[in-house]
């Protein structure tokens, strides 16, 4: 079952430079219990999509164009009062700086039970109840302790995972992931993994899982999605992907990890760096640095569609 | 033996714990002591070669950066002392602590932090030599030009400012700015984890490039192990201030001895690693205000054993160039391990 379907979303910033169009035509839809990785460049409008679902987007940016549909409500006719009952019930955003989400001067029962008792007639009581089992859920030892501890008693990645445990309490139908684990250590980053891994399992959630490292959605995401320049360039199931990239993009990522280049030896790189959003180049926006560019490149690129891939190349990878 | 060309000999360095802004808040409000002291290195020894690459692995906080900067002389280690050639680095004095200065440089993580936002990169990259002497007044533009023409950048760029270039580009500008001391000795402390991942293969191949090219010796600190496995011939792995594990990098995937690298190893986000089910060695990364007594590594350790929570392991040579501090099997640390590799 579709639990989001995004369509053609644009979304832009006025700026005295000129419209930054941070978002220009992105759609993918997520089922039910499907884990979608959202990779490709900074600046190539991951987080933008990200918030652009959630409704947070703030000014100058504008959702200007396209639609979001959430369990089949759309969310772009939605009111702000609407959004604010969906937002930390229905659907749940972990960012990479779980600050973000967590106040330094309350206790971590203070803030969880409040955000309990935003979406839910409880009393106290259960609210704290409700708590502790989402702290114990993320692996956070001793839950009933630890309520009464504020952020700075935890270690970045334990408020990471209280961060989770945050967003996990109303068992919503879908999270954004905004790179929450990019900051912490390996051992902790796949803690965190696998217990997101388990409880979007678990619960049937549909999950946006937002990184710039290809090797951590290789390992989570069913299907896979790259963006550059404000556009998906290329998205699939995850081994069609990786194993046999369409887009060049995509084929000078896979090709530059070191684990895919012999040890010592120079990396296969793709040259160039991505354009500023404000001076895209014409056409494909990725034409300065690909290999395969041709004289159609200059043209603005369709999608094609070869379900259940699709990619936005007229010179694609393995059709020589 | 090749000859070393600096080496840390027992190093411990230790700071004033400095809290962070949750932490501070929290001291105001009275909920929190006041800082301890932290333990960023204890007891560390490695001797690195001319001419090698040494990588650098390990968590947040277990004092890569730290050790980088004390053999670097910008830090004065609490104990211990760093040789350059066989000379104590606190010993020299004059023309000799300036020569070693210059000819350790080290790169930082941050491109644009480090690049006065305020000077064009002809000044950025030509200032040091200029001052030192290095070169004549008249030539130091032709050599900025060349340096620039080295590090992938076209010399024509030589009068733009720092934020007119992208981040790989602002990187490029401050290796040309290290080499243009005609260092021998390279520090890269992070130098490529603010990059994005198209633009990290290009400063990884830069800077294999330049080590050939001048005959540099790199210690590169990363907390990517499958980079540092890529460009060292040596990896070093850290824990909590100690080296836990030294190995050769052509064997680092396949034979890891200390519990910890095999744990790293197992939990590293890989290409050919799909649909996983993550799993995690157990516990949390302990403060080094307050680090665990014997092995460092001993709560969170599979195969730990009464002897490791009391005696601290030595660093002991369990085969060519390998080294592990572990109690298992006699100090030879984990054995007859199979092969992780493409798992
Ligand atoms: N407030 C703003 N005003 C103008 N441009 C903005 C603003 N916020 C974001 N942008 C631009 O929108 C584009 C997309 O940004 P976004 O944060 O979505 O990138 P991202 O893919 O998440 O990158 P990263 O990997 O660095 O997080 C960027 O070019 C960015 O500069
Ligand atoms: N100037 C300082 N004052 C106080 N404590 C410090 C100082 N520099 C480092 N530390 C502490 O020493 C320990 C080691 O820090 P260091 O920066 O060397 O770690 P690192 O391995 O480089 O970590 P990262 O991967 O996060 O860069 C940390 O606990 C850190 O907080
Ligand atoms: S459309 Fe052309 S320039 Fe763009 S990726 Fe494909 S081949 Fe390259
Ligand atoms: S010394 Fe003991 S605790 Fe430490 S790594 Fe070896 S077995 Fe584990
Ligand atoms: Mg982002
Ligand atoms: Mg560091």
């Amino acid at each position: 079952m579709t639990l989001l379907e995004v369509s053609e979303l644009k979304t832009w910033f006025e700026t005295p430079a000129g419209t930054v169009k941070a978002v220009d035509g992105v759609s993918f839809s997520l089922a039910k219990g499907e884990i979608i990785g959202l990779v490709g460049e900074s600046g190539s409008g991951k987080s933008i999509t990200g918030f652009s679902i959630l409704g947070l987007v703030d000014p100058p940016g504008k959702v200007v164009g396209g639609s979001i549909r959430f369990n089949g409500e759309d969310l772009r006719a939605a009111s702000e009062e609407r959004l604010r009952a969906l937002r930390g019930d229905r659907i749940a955003m972990i960012f990479q700086d779980p600050m973000m989400t967590l106040n330094p001067v309350l206790s971590i029962g203070t803030q969880m039970v409040e955000t309990v008792q935003a979406h839910r007639r409880m009393s106290r009581a259960d609210a704290r109840a409700k708590a502790r089992d989402a702290l114990g859920r993320v692996g956070i030892p001793r839950p009933e302790e630890r309520l009464d501890a504020y952020p700075h008693e935890f270690s970045g990645g334990m408020r990471q995972r209280v961060a989770i445990a945050t967003a996990l309490l109303h068992e919503p139908d879908l999270i954004i992931a905004d790179e929450p684990t990019t900051a912490l250590d390996v051992t902790i980053q796949s803690q965190i993994l696998s217990e997101v891994q388990g409880l979007a399992a678990e619960m049937g959630m549909g999950l946006i899982w937002i990184s710039h490292d290809l090797g951590v959605v290789a390992g989570l995401a069913d299907r896979i999605a790259v963006m550059y320049a404000g556009r998906i360039v290329e998205e699939g199931p995850r081994d069609d992907v990786l194993d046999a990239p369409r887009h060049p993009y995509t084929s000078g990522l896979v090709a530059s990890a070191p684990i895919a280049n012999e040890r010592g030896k120079p990396l296969r790189q793709i040259r160039g760096s991505a354009p500023s959003a404000l001076h895209r180049p014409e056409g494909c926006a990725f034409r300065p640095r690909c290999d395969h560019a041709g004289d159609l490149c200059l043209n603005d690129v369709p999608e094609t569609c070869a379900t259940p891939r699709r990619w936005r190349c007229f010179y694609p990878m393995g059709s020589s | 033996m090749t000859d070393i060309l600096a080496a840390a000999e027992g190093v411990s360095k230790r700071f004033r714990h400095t809290p962070d802004f949750a932490e501070r808040l929290a001291i105001r409000l009275g909920a929190a002591a006041e800082p301890a002291t932290v333990h960023a290195l204890d007891g560390v020894d490695l001797h690195i070669h001319r001419g090698e690459v040494v990588g650098l692995v390990g968590e947040s906080g277990c004092g890569k950066s730290t050790l980088g900067r004390v053999i670097a002389g910008m830090l004065q280690p609490s104990e211990g002392r760093i040789t350059r050639q066989g000379q104590d680095i606190r010993a020299l004095r004059g023309a000799d602590a300036r020569k070693m200065r210059l000819a350790t440089q080290i790169i930082f993580q941050d491109p644009m932090s480090s690049l006065n936002p305020r000077k064009r990169v002809s000044e950025i990259i030509g200032e040091a030599p200029r001052v030192h002497g290095l070169i004549p007044r008249r030539e130091v533009r032709a050599e900025v030009g060349k340096l620039l023409a080295t590090v992938g950048l076209d010399p024509t760029m030589a009068d733009r400012y720092p934020h007119q270039f992208s981040g790989g580009q602002r990187q490029r500008i401050g290796i040309a700015r290290a080499l243009a001391v005609n260092p021998d000795f390279l520090i890269c402390d992070e130098s490529i984890a603010a990059l994005d991942v198209s633009i990290q293969a290009q400063v990884i191949n830069l800077f294999m490039d330049l080590r050939r090219q001048f005959n540099l010796t790199l210690l590169f600190i990363s907390h990517d192990l499958s980079v540092v496995r890529h460009i060292s011939d040596r990896v070093v792995i850290m824990y909590l201030g100690r080296v836990v594990e030294i190995s050769p990098a052509d064997t680092v995937f396949d034979a890891p001895r200390h519990p910890y690298t095999a744990a790293l190893l197992e939990e590293i986000p890989r290409l050919d690693r799909r649909g996983r089910r993550f799993t995690a060695i157990k516990g949390e990364i302990p403060s080094p205000v307050n680090p665990p007594s014997g092995c460092h590594f001993h709560p969170r350790c599979p195969h730990a054993f009464d002897r490791c929570r009391l005696e601290r392991p030595a660093l002991k040579q369990v085969g060519a160039g390998q080294d592990v501090a572990c109690h298992l099997n006699d100090g030879n640390g984990l054995i007859d391990t199979p092969s992780r590799q493409g798992e």
